[in-house]
Formats: C-alpha cells, sequence, structure tokens
C-alpha cells in the first residue's frame, strides 16, 4: 500500500489554533516532564501542585515570584527586540553579566544619596550592556559577521571577566568566596511593596516604552519592516546600519538592568552564579512572546512561577530544580513543533502513492 | 622544568581530545548545513550515560558506546525538527542544550559520589614502548587513553571521508547549495539526517571521554563550556579538519595552561626597562581567568577577519549553512 505524507502551507492560521499553541505546548511540556517525575517515584499531581498553586496562592511565593520575573522580563525584552528586527541575541547572559558587573562597580565605589545612586547604577549598567551587545550589532550592521555567534562568543567572555573581577579587584567580604562587598543602604534599591523591590517600576516601564516604540512609533514600523525584507527597507530610505545598532544595543541596555536590578535589588551584593542563567531562560520568554512586548512581559511572569516552584518543589519533595530547565527546553521544543503545524496542513493519504519530484526544487529559506 | 612541560603536554593531549571529538562532530554537521548549539547538552548526557553504564556493567567500551548513542538520540530531536520540521536551528540547539543539562542535573545528583575503573593510560601499540622513552613529549604521545589514540585516527577518517569520499563530497554539496544537490539526485534529506547524527554522535563521545577517561568521575555540569568552545573551534578552523587538528591542540593547550599559569613567570626583572609598566599587563594577561577568555576572543578575531577580509561568496562557511531545505510542490 502507498502511503503519502502531503503537506501544504496554510493560507491563513485558525484562531484557536493561533491563541491555543501556547498554552498547548505548556501543557504537553508538563505532561511530558511528568515522567521524570514519576521515575524518581514523586506524584506529579502533588508535585505540580507545590509549583503552581502554593506558588501563586501565598505572599511569600507571589513576591518571589514578581522579583524573579523582573531580570527575566528585562532579558525578554533584550532578546525580543532583536528578533523584531530579524537578528538573534542569544548573548543576553553576557550583556545581563557586563551591565550588573558595571552597575556593581558605581554602588560599591562611588558614594552618593540613594535617590542619585540608584539611577546612576542603572546608566552605569545600561551604557556597559550596550557596549557589550553593541560589539556583535557593529560587526553584523558593518561587515555581515553572524551576530549570533559573536553575540554568543562574548557571553562566555563576560563570564570570565565577571569571575576575574570577583577572584581579585571586587573581591570583598572575607575574600573566601567569589563575591563583592555588600551593598550600602544608598546603593540598595528600596522596596516597593510586600518584598518586592522598585526594580519592578523599571521593568514595567521598559515594558510599556517597547510596546509603544513597536505599535506606536514610525521607528517600531521601521525596525519591523527591516526586519521583515531589508533589502525593500533599504529601498525605502531606511538604514539597517542604524537599526541594527539600535535594537542590539537598546536590548543590550535591558539586559543589562535586569543584571543590576537582581543584585541591588535581590541580593544585596555580586556573588560568582547570582542567577541561574536569565540571559538564555530570555530565548524561550522572547520566543513564547514575539508577537508583542505586552506577552514578553506574560512569558516572563510565566518563568519566574516555574522558577519559584522550582525551589518549592525541591524543598518539599527533594526533587532536583533541574526539572526547570527540562520544562522551560521542553516547552520550547513543542513550541516550534507546533510552529510547523500552524504553518503547514499535514495530512496523510492512504491512496495515492508519493508525490513525484518537481521539475524545479526551490529552497525554503528562513 | 623539564617535569613542568611534561606535565603540561600531557594536560594538552587529554584537554585536546574533549574538544578535537567534540569539534569533528559539529564540524560534520555544519558542513551539511545544519548547525548545532546543542554541543554542550549531547556532550553531558553521552558523559552521564557512559558514567552510569560503565559502574552498572563494569566496562568502560560499553559506557563509551552508550554515550556515543545518547549523543545520537539528541541529535535525532535537533534533526526531526530541523530537517523534517524546518525550524530554526538556533532555538533547537539552545533548548538541546538546556534540555541535556537539566536531564543530567536532575537524573545524575545521584551518581556523584560513584567511582569507577575508567579507561587506563597504555602505551600506544606496536612502536609506544620504544617512543616512550623520548625526553619531554614520549610520555605526553605515547602513554595515554585509548581514547585520546582513537580520536587522533577519527580525525584522519573524518579529513579522508570529507574531502576524498563520495558521501563525504555529497554532504558538503548538500551544505554549500542543496538545490544543486538536489538535481544531482543526492538525497538532502537523508545525508543531512545522517551528518547531525554524526555529530550527535561525536559529542556524545567527547562526553563520554570526559567522564571516563579525563576526569573519571560523574559532576553535574562537568563539561564547563567545551562543548560551546568545539562551536568555537569549529569556526576557528575555518571548517577544515586539518586546522582543526592545529585549534584543537592550541585551545588545548591554553586549557592546561591556564591551570597552571601560577607556577610560570614571565614577568621582566626588576630593573628591566619597561618592568613596572609591562609587568602588570603580563601578569594580567597571565590570570587563569583571563587566559579562558583566549578561545572566544580568537574566534571572534578569526570569524571577523574571515568575513571582512574575503568577499562573502569566497568563505569558508558552509553557503547552506542554518538555512532549512524544503521541496517546492506546486
Amino acid at each position: 500500500m502507498n502511503v503519502a505524507v502531503t503537506v501544504d502551507a496554510r493560507e491563513d492560521i485558525p484562531a484557536w489554533l493561533a491563541y491555543g499553541t501556547p498554552v498547548f505546548t505548556v501543557l504537553a511540556a508538563l505532561a511530558v516532564s511528568a515522567i521524570a517525575l514519576v521515575v524518581l517515584d514523586v506524584s506529579p499531581v502533588a508535585a505540580y501542585r507545590t509549583m503552581f498553586v502554593e506558588t501563586l496562592v501565598t505572599e511569600f511565593g507571589l513576591s518571589e515570584t514578581l522579583t524573579k520575573a523582573i531580570p527575566l522580563i528585562l532579558t525578554g525584552l533584550a532578546v525580543y527586540l532583536p528578533l523584531k528586527a530579524g537578528l538573534f541575541n542569544i548573548g543576553a547572559e553576557g550583556q545581563l553579566v557586563a551591565g550588573a558587573l558595571a552597575g556593581t562597580w558605581i554602588g560599591l565605589n562611588v558614594s552618593l544619596p540613594g535617590l542619585a545612586l540608584v539611577p546612576l547604577m542603572f546608566v552605569a549598567a545600561a551604557v556597559a550592556g550596550g557596549i557589550w551587545a553593541g560589539i556583535p550589532a557593529y560587526l553584523r550592521a558593518k561587515w555581515d559577521v553572524n551576530e549570533i555567534i559573536t553575540s554568543l562568543l562574548l557571553t562566555f567572555v563576560a563570564l570570565e571577566i565577571q569571575s576575574y573581577l570577583l577572584r581579585g579587584p571586587m573581591q570583598g567580604g572575607t575574600g573566601n568566596f567569589p563575591q563583592s562587598d555588600r551593598f550600602s543602604e544608598a546603593a540598595t534599591i528600596p522596596e516597593l511593596f510586600g518584598g518586592v523591590h522598585a526594580g519592578l517600576l523599571v521593568a514595567v516601564c521598559m515594558v510599556i516604552a517597547t510596546y509603544v516604540l513597536m505599535t506606536k512609533t514610525r521607528l517600531g514600523f521601521e525596525i519591523t519592516f527591516v526586519g521583515s525584507n531589508d533589502e525593500a527597507a533599504q529601498q525605502a530610505g531606511m538604514s539597517k546600519f542604524y537599526v541594527y545598532l539600535l535594537v542590539f544595543v537598546v536590548g543590550g541596555a535591558f539586559a543589562a538592568m535586569g543584571g543590576i536590578s537582581e543584585i541591588a535589588g535581590a541580593q544585596g551584593r555580586y556573588r560568582a552564579g547570582f542567577e541561574p542563567g536569565y540571559g538564555f531562560t530570555a530565548i524561550p520568554i522572547a520566543l513564547l512572546g514575539r508577537n508583542s512586548a505586552l506577552k514578553v512581559m506574560l512569558a516572563g511572569l510565566f518563568f519566574a512561577v516555574l522558577f519559584v516552584g522550582g525551589s518549592s518543589m525541591e524543598v518539599a519533595f527533594g526533587v532536583p530544580a533541574a526539572l526547570v530547565e527540562i520544562i522551560q527546553a521542553l516547552v520550547i521544543l513543542f513550541l516550534i513543533t507546533a510552529e510547523f503545524f500552524k504553518s503547514y496542513r499535514v495530512g496523510i493519504d492512504l491512496k495515492r502513492g508519493p508525490a513525484e519530484t518537481p521539475a524545479h526544487p526551490q529552497r525554503g529559506d528562513d | 622544568m623539564v617535569s613542568f612541560i611534561a606535565g603540561l603536554l600531557d594536560a594538552t593531549v587529554q584537554a585536546a581530545t574533549v574538544l578535537l571529538l567534540a569539534g569533528m562532530g559539529e564540524l560534520i554537521s555544519e558542513r551539511a548545513g545544519v548547525l548545532n548549539l546543542g554541543v554542550e547538552g549531547m556532550m553531558l548526557v553521552g558523559a552521564l550515560g557512559g558514567f552510569i553504564t560503565t559502574v552498572v556493567t563494569g566496562s568502560h567500551w560499553l559506557g563509551f558506546g552508550v554515550g556515543i548513542l545518547l549523543g545520537m538520540v539528541l541529535a535525532l530531536v535537533h534533526a526531526f525538527l530541523c530537517i523534517t520540521l524546518k525550524s530554526n536551528q538556533v532555538i533547537s540547539g539552545v533548548m538541546l542544550t538546556l534540555l541535556g543539562t537539566g536531564l543530567t542535573t536532575f537524573f545524575g545528583s545521584g551518581w556523584v559520589e560513584e567511582s569507577i575503573n575508567g579507561f587506563p593510560q597504555i602505551t600506544f601499540p606496536l612502536v609506544g614502548q620504544y617512543l616512550v622513552g623520548i625526553p619531554i613529549i614520549g610520555e605526553a604521545l605515547f602513554r595515554s587513553t585509548a581514547t585520546d589514540y582513537l580520536a587522533l585516527g577519527l580525525l584522519v577518517v573524518v579529513w579522508y571521508f570529507l574531502h576524498h569520499s563520495n558521501l563525504g563530497l555529497e554532504m558538503i554539496a548538500v551544505g554549500e547549495d542543496p538545490e544543486m544537490a538536489d538535481t544531482m539526485g543526492v538525497s538532502v534529506f537523508r545525508l543531512r539526517y545522517l551528518a547531525v547524527l554524526i555529530g550527535g554522535g561525536f559529542a556524545g563521545a567527547a562526553g563520554a571521554h570526559l567522564s571516563l577517561a579525563f576526569s573519571q568521575l560523574w559532576v553535574p555540569g562537568m563539561t564547563a563550556g567545551r562543548g560551546w568552545i568545539a562551536v568555537a573551534l569549529v569556526i576557528f578552523a575555518q571548517w577544515r579538519p586539518r586546522r582543526m587538528l592545529v585549534g584543537a591542540y592550541l585551545f588545548g593547550l591554553l586549557d592546561a595552561l591556564r591551570i597552571r599559569s601560577q607556577s610560570i613567570s614571565l614577568t621582566l626583572g626588576p630593573d628591566a626597562p619597561f618592568a613596572s609598566v609591562i609587568n602588570p599587563i603580563v601578569e594580567f594577561l597571565m590570570t587563569p581567568q583571563i587566559m579562558g577568555t583566549y578561545p572566544y576572543l580568537a574566534t571572534i578575531l578569526v570569524l571577523a577577519y574571515a568575513v571582512i577580509r574575503t568577499k562573502s561568496d569566497q568563505l569558508a562557511v558552509p553557503s547552506a549553512l542554518l538555512q532549512s531545505y524544503s521541496r517546492e510542490t506546486d
């Protein structure tokens, strides 16, 4: 019997599929991760209950979630904005670290009242993060050097420099650990409400600013245009060079602000490994929320719940929090699988033979 | 001094093998047009799988085989997503690294205390017993683990395969110009699947070598970024196996040096001219963490230099890298 699988491009995406996909992929990822829990003899229902329900109903859980969401939303934007211009910033982690280091240095070495010092720390972080992101952006915009590779490699350079500084010039405390001195009162981001620091305001403002930029301004239109067809955009008189540089530098500044918020708001000092790779989690966040900055915020909140819930689950059941990494990866792997079914209609035809070889094969260009 | 250099060379060979194995896999996959950023995850899966198998069965060769197999399983997911479903190769790769890290941390935490009888140091067969006596380099080159020799042997195989066998040349064609290859009757899908699976097997082998020969223990996250260095190495080597040999030993030497950099003094005497200016710079450049940035910086420079100096159509980068291929059915 001949079985033929036919794959046809969909002309329009049904609404249920467009809106249901993120929800479906998250559920599928949780279902598959449940297997890992069963292997360790833990009831998935009880574990997920702890992970989600207890995180969302307790005051502590909510406050932790909002705090963790700050760097996640900001790094998410750092990937989202370049993505809109057709660029891939997978080095948000490095930009976060570069910015956090610069901001920490200001916080430890400049004495000003808190109202001036904290904003100065944010500015220093944003400048450092912007410069760190500016290197791959300039190489791409000027000479077409692949920004994916360079931004990624610069992340590891930043991590080594972090390790150097925390064991050398910036090391503080008793000198036994790779960490800086504690911040003074003035260098600490003040509390906003219920244990959540004011970095949340920064994150929300940046989400709104990005949303307005992308939906209401001419510049946002240019970014989208360059992202969808850079040659046409250039013929229309837009500068690809300028747009590429802008989205990356602003993105790097976002990631950097996420880094300094986490340190000056939640941690109180710079500790090596102070964050579990938010800059990499930013990639799934930006992908889940790629349609709008507001969705990036929602995706950031969702991943914050995962992180906080993962730690509570570790405490309650002795299950390694690495389950969170598995869930994260599966969400995105299912999402890109679903992308395919969203854009193509797959049918299985039991009667017809295999499709004939077309006379003029063409390359599908990503 | 002699023992220092001998020790350094020995560590260089060991570090280079990891990079060589992982790098060869990445090179094959990229030559066929598929970037694999999941190497780090595939290495971790190979390292843990190989370790557990060796603990349970006592056979390090069986462990090595399981490591290869598990690397291929993860690579199969990458191949399915990138080749069949035409998903973005970068996203799939990064997520597979995350998945591999998560899975091995999750399931590997109970195996940290275990110990194994890993690959023993052996003298190179036949001629080794005569050559091992060569001062300084003898021990490093001719008394090593079997996997060190295997990696070098495989490099010759990979070089011959890619540049002198029909299948290898077809694979390169698929990475350069898939539609042309397709019209010539080469199956783009089959060859890309093959390349990605071979790549995953190599990454798994690199991981298994790490846990069974290099450190002979399991620690979560033990690859410590070596998978990313392997990705860098392929670019540094400009996608050529012979340059990769040089690059792997260069990066391996840097890795070996940074652990030992505290015991080397390259600073000038206090009376030398400009000593007060030069010495702090030299000391800074020799700090282990600063030395850790060199492979990445060197790769960025090589990449930028290659792109800037050559016209884009003469680049060593496989032309169809990152592009999925589909036949348009009209």
